[in-house]
This record gives structure tokens, C-alpha cells and sequence, in this order.
């Protein structure tokens, strides 16, 4: 028991489960979330679903729903991947498993920082729009059709508890890959080497 | 090791592809849809009063203005029909008072507290307002003999559910008769 427990790359495994997890995690709680008014509009977002709130209305954005649904099938090809590596490091198959799953929480990570953050430099320098993404500011809407009219706005804006565990699960599977030459170096079969007498023919 | 780095190169090609040739099929016909879904417009002209939006409706004064003279305030009731397909709350309004016929400043008025109004349904704001010294000298000197003077409420800074609307000069003024507090008949 105590060698096949010593098999496993534990960094691969628990990083594949929290991957998985994650994503389940994330259908329900946003990575980040932001708030307009008194709760009047939501926004919840996360590589796994995004949508707007609107009070009791729901919006999604089909765009953004296509890249929640490659988000989705990502992290969970990437979860699986991890999970079949991370109890089978030897085998042949083992090491392209890994190299298909370790950076994928990652990517998603950064892919999804980066959107946001583009999100708000674009609105910024567009629009003259400062939307935070962690805090809270007053903020005048720059609506076109309402000349004559000033609308501002109450934002308060913050990353989610689900954010963190997003961070553990990429940090988890970087720490797999790392720690993959240990245990294939510990894991690799003793090989014996015989010296074959050398023979010289004269001719 | 090569077929199997290879099928999972053409898994991550497929799971990307994929769902983004499918979004783009499906709004083919309005790519505008990929980024503004249809029920977003329905919502937009709910609000602003679009086609058949009810847009932003003026409240009516109810019942007549009350005046105390001690405080040299008065209260004025206005009835708000909620036209927006949600319930709100109108957390805070203030504007300035105006002479009608003068223009001449004369206080400023303020909802006495905050309203909350569910959808399709009328609420009851009241609103108080004060006279300034300078107000009373001229309800004394231009309208000494009238019992009741037009106002106008004007610069109107709403607070409906945490947003802010501020109108702009002369972009909305509700018209109003108020006691004269100087009224010499």
C-alpha cells in the first residue's frame, strides 16, 4: 500500500482535484463580481460562467458564453488529465497527460486577469469610465442619448473567494510538473547492464 | 507517446474551435448578437421609453403646500407613479427653488425620507423645503399681494436605488404654488 501511495504525485493529484472542484465551485460562486447601485445590476464572472443581473433578470453575452464553455471544457480536460497522470507518473502515457494538464489552470488564470484588466483599460481610455476591480468608486455614465442628463453610479467591485482557490489549483498543478522528475527519477526500474565480450575476427 | 500528445493537441484545437464556430453559426444572421443580447435592447427601452417604454414620468403635486412660519419652511406632496418594470427606491432628491416669474433664488428643497416604490405602483414623496432671508424680502417686495406664489423646483439631483441622475439647467423643472410667506392681504 505504502509503495503505490509513494507512486503518486500528490502536487498532480490534489492539483487535478481542485481543478475539478474549482470548476464546479465557480458555476455558482464568480471569481470576481461586481456590484452597480444597490444590487440594481450584477456582474458575475468567471472562466466557467458569466452573466449580468438585472434584479431578477439574467443576461448572458453569447460571445462570453462561448469562452466560459472552452474555459469549462479546458480546466476539466485539464483536471482529468492531471488526476490520471498524477496516479500513473511512470507510465508511457503519463508525462503528455501532464504536459496537456499542468498549464492549463494557469493559462485560464492569466487569460481570464488579463481579459478583465484590458476590460477596464479599455473602458478607461474609450469611454473615460473607471471601473475598479477590487474596491468601490462613483462613477458618471457616459450615456449619449441622455444629453442634459448626469447619471452617476455607485460600483463596488471584488475578487471571490473562488478566485483564490483558482490560484491554489494552477499553483498546485505548476508544483506537479515540478516535482515529476522526482518521482519519475524515484520511480524508474533498476536497469543491469551486461558487458558483452567484444570478439575480433582477423581476415 | 506521439499519437497520444498528438490526439490531445487535436482535443485542445476542438474544444476551442468548436464552441466559438458555434456561437458565430447560431448569431449568423445579427452579429451584433454575439456581444448585445435581444434582451438587453427589450431592457434599455423599458427604461429610457423606447417604442412602447413608459419612460420617465413627472410626478403631481398632491393636496396643497403647507407653510410654518416659525421655521420659515414648508412641505410640498408629490404623487411618483413607478413606470420601470422594477421596484426602486428613491433614496434622495434635492433641487433649488426658483421665483417663476423672477427667477430669483429662494431656497432649496429636499425629500424628507426615503421612498420606496414597487413596479407599476404610485408612491407619495414629500418634499421639504426652507426659505432663505433673502427669499422672504422678495415674496415681501415682488408678491406681496398674492396669497400664493408659482415656483419652480429646478436642478433636480435624484438618488433611485444608488444611482445618481442629475439634470442639467433647464433640462426638467417641476412647477409648483406655494404660500407666500410675506403675504401682506
Amino acid at each position: 500500500m505504502a509503495t503505490i501511495l509513494s507512486k503518486i504525485n500528490w502536487f498532480g493529484f490534489v492539483g487535478g482535484a481542485l481543478t475539478i472542484l474549482m470548476i464546479v465551485v465557480s458555476m455558482f460562486y464568480p471569481w470576481w463580481q461586481l456590484t452597480v447601485g444597490d444590487d440594481l445590476i450584477k456582474i458575475n464572472a468567471s472562466p466557467v460562467n458569466t452573466n449580468f443581473g438585472f434584479l431578477d433578470a439574467s443576461f448572458t453575452i453569447p460571445f462570453i458564453w462561448a469562452l466560459n464553455v472552452i474555459g469549462l471544457l479546458t480546466l476539466l480536460l485539464s483536471g482529468v488529465a492531471m488526476l490520471i497522470y498524477s496516479v500513473m507518473p511512470t507510465k508511457s502515457f503519463a508525462k503528455p497527460l501532464l504536459d496537456f494538464g499542468y498549464k492549463k489552470p494557469l493559462f485560464t488564470f492569466l487569460f481570464f486577469v488579463i481579459g478583465l484588466v484590458a476590460v477596464t483599460m479599455i473602458l478607461q481610455a474609450i469611454l473615460d469610465f473607471n471601473l475598479p476591480l477590487m474596491g468601490s468608486a462613483t462613477n458618471t455614465l457616459p450615456i449619449p442619448f441622455a444629453s442634459g442628463v448626469t447619471i452617476s453610479v455607485f460600483l463596488s467591485a471584488g475578487f471571490q473567494w473562488s478566485f483564490w482557490l483558482a490560484v491554489v489549483a494552477a499553483t498546485l498543478c505548476i508544483a506537479a510538473r515540478l516535482y515529476h522528475k522526482k518521482v519519475a527519477t524515484t520511480q524508474q526500474p533498476a536497469v543491469t547492464t551486461a558487458t558483452v565480450p567484444s570478439t575480433t575476427t582477423a581476415s | 507517446m506521439d499519437k497520444i500528445r498528438l490526439v490531445l493537441t487535436v482535443i485542445t484545437i476542438a474544444i476551442i474551435v468548436i464552441p466559438l464556430v458555434g456561437t458565430l453559426l447560431a448569431n449568423q444572421g445579427n452579429l451584433l448578437g454575439l456581444f448585445v443580447p435581444p434582451e438587453i435592447n427589450e431592457f434599455a427601452d423599458d427604461l429610457i421609453g423606447g417604442d412602447d417604454g413608459p419612460g420617465l414620468e413627472p410626478p403631481t403635486i398632491v393636496g396643497e403646500p403647507h407653510y410654518d412660519e416659525e421655521s420659515q419652511t414648508f412641505s410640498v406632496s408629490f404623487e411618483y407613479k413607478n413606470s420601470f418594470p422594477m421596484d426602486i427606491t428613491i433614496e434622495s432628491l434635492t433641487g433649488n427653488i426658483k421665483c417663476a416669474a423672477h427667477r430669483f433664488p429662494l431656497g432649496n428643497a429636499s425629500l424628507s425620507e426615503p421612498v420606496s416604490i414597487d413596479a407599476g405602483e404610485t408612491g407619495t414623496l414629500t418634499v421639504l423645503g426652507a426659505w432663505t432671508d433673502d427669499a422672504i424680502s422678495h415674496f415681501g417686495s415682488a408678491h406681496g399681494n398674492q396669497e400664493n406664489v408659482d415656483v419652480v423646483l429646478v436642478d433636480f439631483a435624484v438618488d433611485i436605488s444608488g444611482i445618481q441622475l442629475q439634470l442639467d439647467q433647464g433640462q426638467m423643472e417641476q412647477e409648483m404654488q406655494v404660500p407666500n410667506p410675506a403675504y401682506q392681504g
